[in-house]
């Protein structure tokens, strides 16, 4: 009875905060304010992906400044809680924007184990959700294997029925055998050892890569997948590999999760000339300081989105990011998916203003109108957003770690029709 | 206190010291049949003790570690949970003096290899384990004396909180990320004769280990202290009216406690060439783990856990699903316990 009083009295002060934040901000001649939210992991270990994703998206919303009148502020959180991202980190920072009722939207999040956490609280408010960097395919795409696998399934993530989440980056779908493809037909790999960190994205990309690998006729040996809730012991493993007769190692994991840990532990087991395969979360600098001594250009990953650099109308804005942002180390794989996703934002919240009348959208308008996104130009490409929140035409790259850091040597465009 | 051990062994101890043997003989009769199964000749002889190597250098760390463990368990009956990150605070200390200038004045540098390390490197495990076991003293002095007479879970709580307390340190101070541990080991495979191979890394993580093991156990059994040591492990009411300084006493297993973690600390960076502030507290685990397996109390037998312990995390990663290793290790103790609930040499207690 306290209990319930005591939630009654918190509601209407709540209320009344709302009430008298929106009469100041109509005194104004501006029409008021819209927030973007962002959910990334920006400190510890992961902010060496997370930080410059954060500033891609912040800086498109310093690049927009306003929309319809509106002016725009970012908000970014933090979901790492001691240098690794966190779900219920995560979910407390949705419920956070959720009680900020100028917030409109939120980039991210980064990491798919924290985008399953997050999706059903987001989806009761509605908030809409727009990830630069989520590639689990369980996310927006039934398949048999979801529920045992990840965990969650596309209706288990979104209770209320209706979707309010998309992304702009490839699936794992066409991740792990991206890699697969380039492993067997370019580097010429028969062989090929996989682990993975038994997370939902390290699981489904090492899986993916399998399934491929073995499609094109290749071998797959020692597929064991570890607990990388404290660093582990690769040597006996690696060992195995090594004379299950590997030529290679796939890592479904992040750096984060001790990523490239094994390719350290190699040394003496494998030759630095073996190749050392993995998915977007290990094209980073920390695992190339983690590879320590067998740090060199047998490593390729792939990354989720087509590289920024190849498409000349970008090139201006890259320009005026990269001068705002020196530092070589603020901008990496998913700087500029997450500029796009900030963009997409902007814009179909600019198109919700208009058909609402040019006032304050409520958020499922917002929704509304992402979900119509069609050939926007992005820098990383030009997105459609399928009913599933999926890119209909999605992209991606395999980079190389060469002696100027992890570069991009394939661009590689996908249709899931075929 | 030292009566609560006594009904331990003298009530709850169904077998005898023989019998500690025994389950040490089944154990390594189960090695050899697994060594002789159609899953090891598909690898042959060479991959079994190539995996072995690997098993046995692990284990070899957790022993270092479960020593200090198993010693201050023995002589004050506390689970030193800061013990683990005292361990990672070696491999960050003798991290540091590396990369700094002081680490080119003994000519060690992260790039330094070959034969010429050894020398500094020698000095490096010295001023590393003089250094934690100052800590360890000071941690002691802080954290547990002043508990000695509280409830025992008063210093156990403390201990968790330095265990905090110094991963917060080491978190600040170096950050959440994985540091690269300079390599100055070298890389190549010894033969051991029919093709059978192990890791000059391996070798060279156990024999510092054993040697480690070997001059604990004769100090322990010889120097004046180390009887010390037993007496106040044994009775210490009954050892302080012998005239032995009780603080000194455990000031001194401390001391001896936190110099092998610092080393083990040293051997871990050199082994895996990677260390995280927090990885102590898992590893911590496992060597407590270790410890009770083996006896908690007893030297040899820390040694002994950690060592079975290191070879089944590597057969199990060797042979089988690498997602059954640790639920196995820990069937495995409690298998031992069920049967041994003073772990394998829980009787031989005078040499805590």
């Amino acid at each position: 009875m306290v209990r319930a009083r005591g939630l009654v009295v918190l509601t209407v002060a709540t209320l009344v905060a709302f009430a008298c934040g929106g009469s100041t901000n109509g005194g104004s001649s501006n029409k008021g304010e819209i927030d973007i939210a962002s959910d990334l992991p920006t400190s510890g270990a992961d902010a060496s992906s997370g930080l410059p994703t954060q500033y891609g998206a912040a800086f498109a919303v310093e690049q927009a400044g306003s929309v319809k009148g509106f002016t725009l502020k970012f908000i970014p959180f933090d979901d790492a809680v001691n240098g690794k991202h966190d779900p219920t980190k995560g979910t407390q920072n949705v419920q956070q924007m959720i009680s900020n009722p100028k917030i409109l939207g939120m980039v991210g999040p980064f990491n798919s184990g924290v985008a399953g956490a997050e999706i059903p609280v987001a989806n009761q408010a509605p908030l809409a959700m727009i990830s630069p960097s989520n590639t689990n395919e369980c996310l927006t795409i039934n398949f048999d294997y979801c529920q045992k696998y990840a965990g969650y399934t596309v209706s288990s993530l979104r209770p209320t029925g209706k979707n309010n989440y998309f992304r702009v980056a490839a699936n794992d779908t066409f991740q792990g055998p991206a890699m697969a493809d380039f492993a067997f037909d370019t580097l010429g790999l028969k062989t090929v050892a996989v682990w993975d960190d038994q997370e939902p994205f390290g699981l489904g990309v090492a899986n993916n890569f399998a399934k491929e690998f073995q499609k094109k006729g290749g071998t797959v040996v020692a597929r064991q997948g570890f607990d990388t809730s404290s660093k582990p012991d690769f040597h006996s493993w690696l060992n195995r590999a090594k004379a299950a007769g590997a030529q290679g190692i796939y890592a479904g994991a992040t750096s984060a999760s001790y990523g490239c840990i094994p390719r350290a532990q190699s040394q003496g087991i494998f030759d630095p000339n073996s190749y050392y395969l993995g998915p977007d979360g290990i094209g980073d600098g920390q695992c190339l300081k983690d590879s320590g001594s067998m740090a060199n250009d047998h490593m390729y990953a792939s990354q989720g989105v087509a590289d920024a650099g190849s498409n000349s109308s970008a090139a201006s804005t890259i320009a005026k990011y990269k001068a705002e942002h020196p530092n070589a180390a603020d901008t990496a794989a998913y700087t500029f998916a997450a500029y796009d996703c900030a963009a997409i934002l902007i814009d179909s919240i600019g198109r919700a203003i208009d058909a609402n009348n040019g006032n304050m959208p409520s958020r499922q308008q917002v929704i509304d109108q992402i979900a119509k996104t069609s050939n926007f130009q992005g820098l990383t490409g030009t997105y459609t957003l399928n009913a599933a929140g999926d890119p209909t035409t999605p992209a991606l790259q395999i980079q190389q770690n060469k002696s100027s850091g992890w570069t991009t040597i394939k661009n590689i465009a996908v249709n899931p029709g075929s | 206190m030292a009566t609560a051990v006594q009904r331990l062994r003298g009530t709850f101890l169904p077998l005898s010291f023989n019998s500690g043997l025994n389950v040490i003989g089944i154990l390594v009769v189960l090695v050899a049949l697994f060594a002789s199964t159609q899953r090891v000749i598909e690898g042959g002889g060479t991959y079994f003790f190539q995996t072995l190597g690997f098993g046995l250098a692990q284990g070899a760390i957790f022993a270092l570690v479960a020593l200090g463990y198993t010693m201050v368990y023995g002589i004050i009956e506390l689970i030193n949970f800061a013990h683990g990150d005292v361990f990672t605070l070696g491999a960050f200390f003798s991290l540091a003096i590396i990369t700094s200038p002081l680490g080119a004045l003994i000519g060690l540098t992260p790039s330094s290899s070959g034969a010429g390390v050894i020398l500094p490197l020698l000095g490096l495990f010295v001023v590393t384990m003089l250094f934690c076991a100052l800590v360890n003293i000071a941690i002691e002095r802080v954290a547990y004396r002043p508990l000695r007479h509280a409830p025992r879970l008063a210093p156990l709580i403390t201990a968790i909180g330095m265990s905090a307390l110094l991963e917060g340190i080491m978190n600040v101070w170096k950050g959440p990320y994985n540091l690269a541990y300079p390599d100055f080991l070298p890389e190549n495979q010894i033969p051991l004769g029919g093709g059978a191979t192990i890791a000059a890394k391996s070798v060279f993580v156990i024999v510092i280990a054993v040697v480690l093991m070997v001059v604990l156990t004769l100090f322990i059994n010889r120097s004046k202290l180390g009887k010390a040591m037993r007496a106040t492990a044994q009775d210490r009411d009954a050892a302080q009216l012998m005239g032995i300084d009780i603080n000194r006493t455990i000031s001194a297993t401390f001391f001896i406690g936190a110099a092998l973690a610092g080393a083990g600390g040293i051997i871990y960076g050199l082994y895996y060439n990677s260390v995280q502030a927090f990885d102590g507290f898992q590893y911590g685990l496992y060597a407590f783990t270790a410890a009770v397996f083996g006896g908690i109390g007893n030297i040899p037998g820390a040694a002994i856990g950690g060592f079975v312990i290191g070879i089944v995390f590597a057969m199990s990663d060797g042979y089988f699903t690498t997602k059954w290793t640790i639920p196995l290790i820990f069937a495995i103790l409690i298998f031992v316990l069920v049967f041994r609930p003073t772990g394998l040499l829980g009787m031989r207690v005078p040499e805590k």
